[in-house]
């Protein structure tokens, strides 16, 4: 079963075409890794999924619900979908536990006590049940990036946006947050990753997307498209990945 | 007639009208602060012809001496008919002088916070207001206490202006009283001596917020 339709999205920054026509649908509990060079559209692509970005042809829909960047609809959206950012985006004046308790108990109404047990719990997940009145200055970067997918994760969305989110992070740092992510995909979460660790993307992604100049030039299972890439531009960007590690 | 006035009559009716002083920066403070957040949410939220009328507010105010706006707002109000008194015209104009300047703090010091709060604040569904109340403004206060403290020194030292329109501040107290005992020297320095007791305390304190704020 599907859970997000995308059909022939069109997208542009004044004269800058970005999506030129993309067609993409994800189904539910499968998690989907958007590879491609800067440039290629693919953060834009991620950030129309939750209306964070506005599109100009085509259309979204997440279940019954159309996608669009009007303020209106941000909060139906938010209580389906969460989204983690490169740059963690934690509010800083607030502990890690009140990052995470603050959309519960604001848009979800939450009484306050249940919210700080929901906060316990999904700290306790990420692994930082003993980080909880810390502010985000005392964390890590990859314990901030963990707080960041305990605070989404508490919203209960049924499907989580990933953009680039090792990226920001020193390497050393990257497998604990990578490893969280891991544990959520095969928990069934529907994920879209936009990424640049190509590892990842093939151990835990499902299926890849390989996007080229605005398009989706190539897609297919994570371990054969990278085994058997069929284009030359897959091919090329592949190698290049592999250069650089 | 001559009167003898004491250095205690000197100094009792200055501090006497220091609390004029004191509660015309409080109400300009005030009530400053009041039109600044209305002002700052239209800024916001609103199209460019409303930010393009806010900017041409915060232009002219600026851009032109406390003492000329003091004279048009006391003198503007008697001709469309209302009589104000000087206290009124006063406090209205100190209010908009206000907002002018602390409009600049306040803008830049929300604008100063990165993209990502506000795309944080969207994806977990706040509203606009809850956005403002629980994330926007705790993180900006702290970056525009400083500036901010500056300023309302800037406007303590400015209600002197209002002696012109013949408010009795401190400033104006000591003029009557410079031209009653022609002893100007004591009474201006006795003046300077209480603006800079109210003032410098502030400027300590403005200190002390931007060194705790990097």
């Amino acid at each position: 079963m599907n859970i997000m339709t995308i059909c022939s999205l069109q997208k542009y920054y004044g004269d800058n075409h970005v999506l030129k026509g993309i067609d993409l649908n994800i189904r539910q509990g499968e998690s989907v890794a958007i590879i491609g060079q800067s440039g290629s559209g693919k953060s834009t692509l991620l950030r129309c999924m939750n209306g964070l970005e506005d599109y100009q042809e085509g259309w979204i829909r997440f279940g019954n619900m159309l996608i669009t960047s009007d303020e209106k609809k941000a909060r139906e959206i938010s209580r389906s979908i969460g989204m983690i950012f490169q740059q963690f985006n934690l509010f800083p004046h607030l502990t890690a536990a009140e990052n995470v308790m603050l959309a519960p108990r604001l848009v979800l109404g939450l009484p306050e006590k249940e919210c700080r047990t929901l906060a316990e719990e999904m700290l306790e997940k990420v692994g930082l049940g003993e980080r909880m009145d810390y502010y985000p200055s005392g964390l890590s970067g990859g314990q901030q990036q963990r707080v960041a997918i305990a605070r989404a994760l508490a919203m209960k969305p049924r499907m989580l946006l990933c953009d680039e989110i090792t990226s920001a992070l020193d390497p050393e740092l990257v497998g604990e947050v990578l490893k969280v992510v891991e544990q959520l995909a095969s928990e069934g979460l529907s994920l879209v990753l936009v990424t640049h660790e190509m590892a990842f993307a093939r151990d835990v992604a499902n299926r890849v997307v390989f996007m080229h100049k605005g398009k989706i030039h190539e897609e297919g299972p994570a371990k054969e498209l990278f085994r058997h890439p069929q284009t030359a531009e897959l091919e090329q960007f592949i190698s290049r990945a592999r250069a650089g590690l | 007639m001559m009167m003898e006035f004491t250095l205690w009559d000197i100094i009792r009716n200055l501090l006497f009208a220091m609390r004029w002083t004191l509660a015309l920066s409080l109400v300009a403070l005030g009530g400053g602060a009041i039109f600044t957040l209305v002002l700052l949410t239209l800024r916001l939220t609103c199209g460019a012809r409303v930010n393009r009328a806010i900017s041409l507010y915060v232009n002219l105010f600026q851009g032109t001496p406390i003492l000329m706006q003091l004279f048009l707002v006391f003198f503007a109000f008697p001709l469309v008919g209302i009589e104000v008194s000087p206290w009124t015209a006063a406090s209205v104009c100190l209010i908009l002088y206000a907002s002018a300047y602390l409009l600049d703090i306040w803008y830049s010091a929300v604008r100063s916070l990165p993209r990502g709060q506000w795309e944080a604040c969207r994806v977990l569904g706040l509203s606009f207001p809850q956005t403002m109340r629980h994330v926007v403004m705790p993180q900006a206060i702290r970056l525009a206490a400083a500036p901010s403290v500056g300023f309302i020194v800037q406007l303590i030292k400015n209600t002197s202006l209002t002696s012109v329109i013949g408010f009795e501040e401190m400033t104006k107290v000591g003029m009557v009283l410079t031209n009653a005992t022609f002893e100007p020297f004591k009474i201006y320095g006795l003046l300077a001596l209480g603006y800079f007791l109210l003032c410098f305390p502030l400027s300590r304190l403005a200190r002390r917020l931007e060194g705790s704020s990097r």
